[in-house]
């Protein structure tokens, strides 16, 4: 962390300026996996919505955190909008990936997409963050966060940092751990 | 790590080209069902549909209306008698737009709101033969006894036009023994004939939305189809049929036009419109039919020949395929969103084959045979294939986004490669000359050169066998009464040479008698040590070494030709000649 620290110093001084490094986050999963939910929750709490309706298409939102000022592509997760993902891969510097980890049946069709995106040539040779939210924890039979890695084969992504969180989007739990991740994941990859 | 690995071998071992995943399998889920009793809907109006299953449980009990939700079963009700089919349906125009089941069970139906017993239709009761009500009538003054009373009716069953009721047949049945307690048991209630709902469908009334309000179709086994109201439940239209219907196929709106395609137990397929109580036209298949499909406007029957027939709503045949095992299921395959319509078939040899039209396109291999097939969307999953197997068992696949299903896969008839253009060289100059040359201007002329050529060929070629036959030149005789073939082989390198003669009676039994070869050769060259000999007695079929010895006198290097020639005692011409032309002698340079 030497070498990071004037780095750091920058950082620090650019936030004191209140400027922020912009930072491309693209937010996919399944439909109903929660997705605008959590971008939803990640927002100020002035900005937020009280009804989260499906999106049609995709959406851009914005957040900051301490260091970074996030700009979010909330993906729509419906089959006939998958193919719109790709599109927005090279623009991407991180990924947000949610599961609902109480679809048992579709976690194939989720592991399939995922898959689908690792292999894909603007992914696949790129070191780039994952965020996977195991979401809808609060659902009564839903699977644990280490049940949907499992599932998904995620100890099979070797060359790019993953990290996945347990959250519960509608309370907001675990968000934030998962946010911290990828805002230190973004940091150590500038460096 | 070994999840990956079983995933991935599973994966491959369906067969299937990667286009469905394996979302669930449960082989103990206990399901014992058709294809009829199987429907998908969206019961909660949560966006999620839900798998609704008439089990038939074991025959004779279990049988129940289940519920599945993603993996697991979330609701199951009893069911008195055995389901002949499930069908979801909107009955009203109430929000949220939550549809009724139907479950079809003897001669009821059963309709279910928001999975709670609402209404139970029972189908009119039959005409009841007058005499058998009058035996009946007579029974319960006291008046005949059980076994007259079997007499009776027995007389009735043959004589009467309107068959007896379940009671008196069931009553037929019976022991002696056991006569007196059932006519006990059954004599003070009123005689009454059912018939049993064979199959069910719906029908749209009159709005050809997804969840515009249905009107239910009913077979029976008493030959008629009817069309309920889905408020109040009354019979809007009675249709009759030459036969019990045992699959059905209903499209259009009640209101304006319809169509009931109808497969029957007399192994005909019958269509019904709007304006006729009479079927329309009808389908003579050749074999009985399994199963019944729409795909469009056209209808695939599956039948017990194991051929899959495509016919036009009209009634004539536009193909049919042979499959590779019996037909235990059929169902659509609809994606509206994709425009794909094809059907899919479970067969006994554990396979499920989807069909577009006459060409195959994809095989599911399954662990087991499977009994009912349903597609549509489940859960949240559009393309969900849900198949239940003989054993009981679940299985859910769910079709890949990216899959794409190509018309020639799998497909007997020309292979890819035969489209593929070759890379041909471009014609030279010279080719095209030829070609010109070939083609146009001298070909007639180039074909009659061939040909008279040709014919002095064979003519040259005749002539000179002619004057061999005739001459007897062959080392074959052709005369009949004397068939002879001889070979001659030369030994030894010389002066002295060894001539063997093998001659051979061809005939079938007659020998040949009093002949002798003489030789022909330049006596200045050769002395021929017998140059006269005679041949005993030829048996037909052995062969006869004739041996002799040829000096060579020259000393000059040089060889000539012996003539051999064949002769019968008292003819000038020989029966057959050879030409032996003998080797140069070594022997005499090496002196």
């Amino acid at each position: 962390m030497v070498a990071g620290w004037p780095m750091g110093l920058f950082d620090k001084l650019a936030a004191w300026l209140g400027l922020k490094k912009e930072v491309n986050v693209l937010c996919l999963g399944l439909d109903n996996s929660g997705k605008t939910t959590i971008i939803n929750r990640l927002k100020p709490s002035n900005a937020q919505t009280q009804d989260i309706v499906p999106t049609i298409g995709f959406s851009i939102e914005k957040f900051k955190t301490s260091s970074l000022s996030f700009t979010v592509f909330d993906m729509s997760g419906q089959g006939r909008y998958r193919n719109l993902w790709e599109h927005y891969y090279k623009e991407g510097q991180a990924i947000i990936f949610v599961i609902d980890s109480a679809d048992k049946l579709r976690m194939v069709v989720a592991k399939e997409e995922l898959d689908t995106l690792l292999n894909h040539p603007d992914i696949k040779h790129r070191r780039i963050p994952i965020l996977f939210f195991a979401n809808k924890m609060d659902v009564r039979d839903a699977l644990s966060s280490v049940k949907v890695s499992q599932l998904l084969s995620l100890e099979n992504i070797k060359d790019k940092p993953w990290h996945i969180c347990a959250t519960d989007a509608l309370k907001g739990d675990g968000l934030q751990e998962g946010v911290d991740w990828l805002q230190d994941q973004i940091k150590t990859m500038r460096t | 790590m070994y999840l990956q690995v079983s995933a991935m071998s599973s994966g491959d071992s369906s067969g299937d080209g990667g286009k469905w995943l394996d979302a669930h399998y449960d082989p103990m889920a206990g399901l014992y069902t058709f294809s009829s009793c199987v429907d998908l809907a969206e019961l909660s109006g949560d966006g999620e549909s839900r798998l609704l299953v008439g089990d038939l449980g074991s025959g004779s009990a279990g049988m129940k209306l289940k519920v599945y939700r993603g993996t697991s079963l979330t609701s199951e009700s009893t069911l008195l008698d055995l389901p002949s089919g499930v069908v979801a349906f909107f009955m009203d125009l109430h929000e949220p737009r939550i549809p009724a089941v139907a479950v079809a069970s003897g001669p009821c139906i059963y309709v279910y709101k928001n999975l709670r017993p609402y209404f139970k239709f029972t189908l009119p009761s039959l005409q009841v033969n007058t005499l058998e009500q009058d035996v009946w009538q007579q029974v319960r003054e006291g008046q005949i006894d059980p076994l007259t009373l079997k007499e009776m009716l027995e007389s009735i069953r043959r004589k009467a036009d309107v068959p007896l009721s379940m009671r008196s047949l069931r009553f037929l049945s019976l022991d002696p023994d056991e006569m007196d307690d059932y006519v006990q048991l059954h004599k003070q209630q009123p005689i009454r004939r059912q018939t049993v709902i064979t199959c069910i469908s719906t029908l749209k009334k009159s709005t050809a939305d997804d969840d515009g309000v249905s009107c239910l179709v009913i077979g029976t086994e008493s030959c008629d189809v009817y069309v309920l109201d889905p408020e109040a439940f009354i019979i809007l239209s009675k249709m009759s049929l030459p036969a019990a219907p045992s699959f059905m196929d209903v499209t259009g709106q009640f209101d304006v036009e319809f169509r009931i395609t109808v497969a029957c137990r007399n192994g005909n397929i019958y269509i019904l419109r709007r304006d006729s109580d009479k079927p329309k036209y009808c389908i003579e298949l050749a074999s009985h039919p399994v199963g019944l499909v729409r795909v469009g406007k056209n209808v695939v029957v599956g039948c017990t020949d194991e051929s899959l027939q495509g016919f036009t709503q009209k009634g004539k045949r536009l193909w049919r395929t042979v499959l590779a095992a019996p037909i235990t299921t059929m169902a659509a395959m609809d994606l509206p969103t994709r425009g794909f319509q094809a059907v899919l078939l479970g067969l006994a040899n554990c396979e499920v084959q989807l069909y577009r039209d006459k060409n195959l396109l994809s095989t599911i291999k399954t662990p087991d045979v499977v009994t009912s097939i349903c597609f549509g969307r489940y859960g949240r999953e559009d393309g969900t294939l849900i198949m239940t197997t003989r054993a009981g068992g679940l299985i859910v696949k769910i079709l890949k986004r990216t899959a794409v299903f190509d018309d020639r896969d799998g497909a007997p008839g020309p292979p890819q490669a035969q489209s593929i253009r070759l890379n041909v060289p471009k014609k030279t100059k010279l080719y095209v000359d030829q070609t010109l040359r070939v083609s146009g201007e001298s070909g007639a002329a180039m074909h009659r050169a061939f040909q008279m050529d040709l014919s002095r060929l064979r003519l040259a070629a005749a002539k000179a066998y002619v004057k061999a036959l005739e001459s007897s030149l062959t080392p074959v005789s052709s005369s009949l009464s004397e068939p002879l073939k001889m070979n001659a082989v030369v030994q030894g390198l010389g002066p002295t040479f060894k001539l063997t003669l093998n001659v051979q009676n061809t005939a079938a039994c007659r020998p040949v008698m009093n002949l002798a070869v003489s030789f022909l050769y330049d006596e200045s060259l050769y002395r021929v040590k017998n140059p006269f000999l005679r041949i005993p007695l030829l048996v037909p079929g052995l062969i006869y070494p004739i041996q002799t010895f040829v000096e060579c006198t020259s000393d000059k290097g040089i060889a000539d030709i012996i003539k051999v020639f064949v002769l019968h005692e008292g003819r000038s011409s020989p029966l057959l000649t050879a030409h032996i032309n003998m080797p140069v002698s070594e022997g005499l340079t090496l002196n």
